[in-house]
């Protein structure tokens, strides 16, 4: 006998993803927020907020919320880096959980292209940041070594951009979509070598929302919810930047669920780059240790493998507004957990993984990560 | 405004190499816990600390090159993780993409900008060569 949910998902939305400078951060968040309560249904209240963003001004939030109506409860701001979404989704959860809250709205978003003129700039008060180490090479040096302990293989780390950009040709929200081949992805223009821009997630403007409240008949339930910040990265061990992490964090979510790994239907998770959602689906338990690229390459993961990864087309595709990501990521588990998911249906899902992680901060092995277990009964 | 440059401090060392001035866990039985930077407390167990200096010698982890445009650099630019001997990993420039595995060395300090943004160009920053 499982235990029950500790929170109901009611609603989702999202905007759609890319570079729309134009649009403002009002309406990218309207958008997400509009359709979560639609989704849900019921009053248009909440009793809390918790906003995720990355690199919005100060104030970001309230000043979006009143624009929609809503204000006069408390606003929260999460911060931590690319889980920012999904840190928001935990917190609101446990809100429920405990019964602080009866009716959380939680919302991430991010407007990537008016913040930067092109990718994100390293952060100058980080030592590896201030020395140059742009974010692709932090993934690109994961990617140099597992190649040279033949863990993976080129083909098999372009064979994930090839599926996820697959995947996102039936996603009308992603920012990227095609049918791509290995030689097209690695033949890419070079960004950090050995990963190319096909290997690369887009700069990406777009929000994303969800409303949760207490397990309910019918609804989307959250089984579990874990969030960590990584530990000094064990310099000692040959585990790549990030594994221990998101091992780590999936690893109280299995322990709070006792479900296997292998149970699972399928799983939105953190391929910023697609060294990550190899690294990712071997960290959790998802891929047999050295076996994930091999997984990705021969379709184990694909729509129609036994279990497929990033339906929606991923952060290589769909897009990666960084504060938004996270619950754009909840947003997919539950339209296919729903069975609405269209062209990109997997089908008789019934238990949907999130992951997200996030980087940027030297020395640890990230900054955050949150891993959540969505079921529908 | 001098603004504080987060990068490890490097100190000279005989025939051009340099170190690493950190600090490593004084509990040295149970903690392995040592930082390249000037800590006040260790990274690993929250314990007290004392000066160490690592390197110059130390092993590739991994490496790649950056050839997209960074604020302040020149693309494109050689990075290692470089492990130094009994120290910490260490971001390193090499002039070349070194393999994993190879041996390197750290170069001596380079002239760090007491002015201004601490990373504009790249002086200050640590550097490394394929060992002799």
């Amino acid at each position: 006998m499982s235990n029950p949910p500790i929170a109901a998902v009611e609603g989702v939305g999202t905007s759609r993803f890319g570079r729309q400078p134009g649009t403002g951060l009002v309406r990218l968040a309207f958008q997400a927020v509009d359709e979560a309560f639609r989704d849900a249904g019921g009053p248009r209240a909440v009793d809390a907020v918790w906003v995720g963003s990355v690199f919005a001004p100060a104030g970001t939030a309230q000043r979006v919320l009143r624009a929609i109506g809503i204000s006069g409860v408390p606003v929260l701001s999460v911060e931590s880096a690319c889980a920012s979404g999904t840190s928001a989704f935990a917190e609101g959860c446990e809100a429920i959980r405990t019964g602080r809250y009866r009716r959380v709205l939680v919302l991430g978003l991010e407007q990537m292209s008016t913040a930067f003129d092109g990718a994100i700039v390293p952060e100058p008060s980080d030592p590896e940041g201030c020395s140059g180490l742009a974010l692709p090479a932090l993934y690109a040096m994961a990617a140099t070594r597992w190649l040279a302990e033949d863990r993976v293989t080129a083909g098999q780390l372009a064979a994930v951009s090839v599926k996820n950009h697959a995947h996102a040709v039936h996603n009308p929200r992603a920012q990227y979509s095609g049918r791509h081949t290995v030689e097209e992805v690695l033949g890419s223009r070079m960004v950090a070598d050995p990963l190319t821009l096909l290997q690369c997630c887009p700069v990406s403007d777009g929000a994303a929302a969800a409303v949760l409240g207490p397990p309910a008949p019918g609804r989307v339930g959250v089984r579990a919810v874990a969030a960590r910040s990584g530990r000094p990265w064990d310099h000692t061990s040959d585990r790549v930047w990030g594994h221990d992490l998101v091992r780590d964090t999936g690893a109280d979510v299995w322990a709070a669920t006792g479900v296997d790994p292998r149970e699972v239907d399928l799983a939105e998770v953190h391929d910023a780059f697609t060294i990550g959602e190899l690294v990712t689906a071997e960290a959790l338990g998802l891929s047999a240790p050295g076996a994930a690229g091999a997984d990705a390459a021969a379709g184990r993961t694909a729509l129609g493998g036994s279990l497929p990864v990033n339906p929606s087309g991923g952060l290589l595709s769909r897009g990666h507004p960084l504060g938004a990501t996270g619950l754009a990521q909840v947003a997919e588990i539950v339209w296919q957990l729903r069975g609405g998911a269209g062209g990109r249906q997997v089908p008789g899902a019934r238990l949907g993984l999130v992951e997200t992680m996030g980087g940027g901060v030297s020395v640890l092995d990230g900054n955050a990560c949150v891993v959540a277990l969505l079921e529908r009964r | 405004m001098t603004i504080v440059d987060p990068r490890p401090r490097i100190v000279a060392a005989p025939d051009g190499a340099g170190v690493v001035a950190g600090v490593r866990c004084t509990d040295h039985e149970r903690c392995p816990g040592r930082a390249a930077f000037d800590w006040p407390a260790c990274p690993s167990c929250g314990g007290t600390v004392e000066p160490a200096e690592f390197g110059p010698g130390g092993t590739v982890w991994s490496s790649t090159v950056v050839r997209i445009q960074v604020p302040g650099r020149t693309p494109p630019y050689a990075l290692a993780y470089v492990d130094l001997d009994d120290g910490p990993r260490v971001l390193a420039h090499t002039t070349e993409q070194q393999p994993v595995g190879s041996r390197v060395r750290l170069l001596g300090p380079s002239t760090r900008h007491l002015m201004g943004h601490p990373c504009d160009g790249d002086d200050g920053d640590v550097r490394a060569e394929p060992s002799p």
